[in-house]
């Protein structure tokens, strides 16, 4: 039975999206993904929120507390969909893949699908945490607009993470370039330092990075703002995700081109 | 282990860290866990704490270095013989006559030694960046310190190690200590900002000591007695750290050679 080419690749879409998501913690156990996925960005978070309520005398800790918390989706974002990408060369896959007539796309962006669902439970843990441990108040939070506001977000995110994961083809260090654009999501998001108080050629790179509008957003929902008001912070939040992807789209389809070119597929 | 092994192989100690610096600096993440990762937490406390006055730049430059000696111990230290086991040289550092705890003291000092690169480059960024005006209030206490938080810190590795490599289960949770500690040993921000059932805690680390030295002398004006007590504490963690090591390093190395798991993950 001949399938048509939407099924096809929703079929593609579903199962790259599994197994590279299965490939990248099939090794693991789960205590290693609570220690590296769940604990680790939990203590960083209590770290930026007790040296915020240092730093503004504990009057701010829900402030600190909703910035770090939605800074997590970069966790999955960033490190899981780099390696989700940069796994196919390690693992010895990458040949096979650019082999297969599938549809590059579909390919492409199923390596991000389990890291945004798995970077929102990342982010609802952690304001689960705040509200539980650091008396995070969302009274007047409507919630399903800030659900929304963190799937946005963190779609945004494994935004950058897709390009970063094609950087990761062509470099070796990509440990240091994943920990180096992590960290310094801590400072341009806004998640710790108020956007306005930056430097301005600061403020104009944050404005350009994905997260900058979503964590501004989830404070205002928090502060009782309606859905209405940060729409168009939302709207752009996802455009940016958007750019970021396709960039990162069409630097894989280059270095495969260049690869195949060169004989280089597997080099760096 | 025996304890003038240090002083008898001296050489040893020096020629295993000068190696180990050598490769360690060509390393990606050796290199942001000394020099960018604590600069980025330097840039962030910098914003965060400018309204606290007094000598805060000071206290961001001591605090920031400690996060980079934190991690860097943790990530690298805490990996010193893993490392010799993925690049195939474990047998060999084992089966020389030299004693194999000397050898990864000597890893364990370079580690340490450039990890105060991240105080330096920390320092360099207040000062030229940032535009601060450093000093330090009392300068010969801070390098005493300094050199006793050293020792301290590389004792404490000494543990970590083999620890690491004997039992997995623990090594998974490695990146999740890297910011409890920054935590627990108020590393940017003092400890009874904490719970109250943290403080016990605290007080077993010896990062904790050091912080609190470290600070002390770089910018609080801390009484002398008040450094002498955490320099007793630093000297007898180190101590106690030896003694532990020194039973960690025969358990793992007989458990190796019993199991011949010596190169075996």
């Amino acid at each position: 039975m001949r399938m048509n080419s939407a099924t096809r690749n929703l079929r593609l879409f579903l199962q790259g999206t599994l197994l590279s998501y299965m490939a990248l913690f099939a090794w693991l156990r789960p205590v290693t993904y609570m220690a590296s996925k769940v604990l680790m960005p939990l203590a960083q978070m209590f770290f930026f929120v007790f040296l915020g309520s240092y730093a503004s005398s504990g009057k701010n800790a829900d402030w600190f507390v909703i910035g770090n918390a939605i800074q997590i989706a970069s966790v999955s974002g960033i490190f899981g969909v780099t390696f989700s990408i940069g796994g196919d060369r390690d693992a010895g896959t990458l040949p096979y893949l650019f082999g297969t007539p599938s549809n590059r796309f579909v390919i492409f962006f199923g390596r991000a699908f389990m890291h945004v669902i798995d970077g929102m439970i990342g982010v609802v843990v952690a304001l689960t945490w705040g509200v539980l441990l650091m008396g995070l108040d969302l009274s007047r939070t409507d919630l399903p607009a800030l659900g929304l506001t963190i799937l946005i977000t963190t779609f945004s995110t494994c935004g950058l993470g897709l390009l970063m994961g094609c950087l990761s083809l062509l470099t070796a260090n990509v440990m240091f370039v994943n920990n180096f654009v992590y960290f310094s999501l801590l400072i341009f998001s806004g998640a710790n330092i108020e956007i306005a108080t930056l430097p301005a050629w600061m403020q104009a790179v944050s404005s350009a990075l994905p997260l900058t509008r979503g964590i501004a957003s989830a404070r205002a929902l928090a502060a009782g703002v309606p859905l209405g008001e940060i729409s168009s912070l939302l709207f752009s939040e996802l455009g940016i995700g958007l750019i970021y992807g396709m960039l990162g789209y069409l630097l894989f389809a280059w270095f495969e081109h260049q690869a195949k070119q060169r004989g280089t597929l597997e080099t760096v | 282990m025996n304890y003038f092994n240090f002083f008898k192989y001296w050489r040893t100690v020096l020629i295993v860290a000068e190696m180990s610096i050598r490769t360690q600096l060509s390393d990606g993440f050796v290199l942001f866990a000394i020099v960018f990762q604590p600069m980025i937490i330097a840039i962030l406390a910098l914003f965060m704490l400018k309204d606290k006055g007094g000598d805060f730049a000071m206290f961001v430059v001591v605090g920031s270095g400690l996060t980079g000696l934190w991690s860097s111990l943790l990530f690298v230290s805490g990996s010193s013989i893993s490392v010799e086991r993925w690049t195939g040289t474990l047998e060999s550092l084992v089966g020389v006559p030299t004693p194999f705890d000397v050898i990864v003291f000597g890893k364990n000092l370079a580690n340490v030694f450039q990890s105060l690169l991240s105080m330096v480059f920390s320092y360099a960024l207040a000062a030229w960046i940032f535009g601060y005006s450093l000093t330090l209030s009392q300068p010969v206490l801070f390098f005493v310190t300094l050199l006793l938080s050293m020792f301290a810190f590389i004792c404490f590795g000494l543990t970590i190690a083999p620890v690491f490599v004997m039992y997995r289960s623990i090594q998974q949770w490695q990146n999740a200590m890297e910011f409890p500690v920054y935590i627990l040993c108020g590393f940017l921000f003092p400890i009874a900002l904490l719970p109250g059932w943290t403080t016990p805690i605290s007080y077993l680390l010896p990062p904790y000591w050091a912080a609190l030295a470290l600070h002390g002398t770089s910018t609080a004006r801390m009484p002398f007695q008040q450094t002498a007590f955490c320099w007793i504490m630093m000297i007898l963690f180190s101590l106690i750290d030896l003694a532990i090591a020194s039973q960690l390093f025969k358990f793992m190395l007989y458990k190796a050679r019993v199991d011949a798991t010596l190169d075996v993950e």
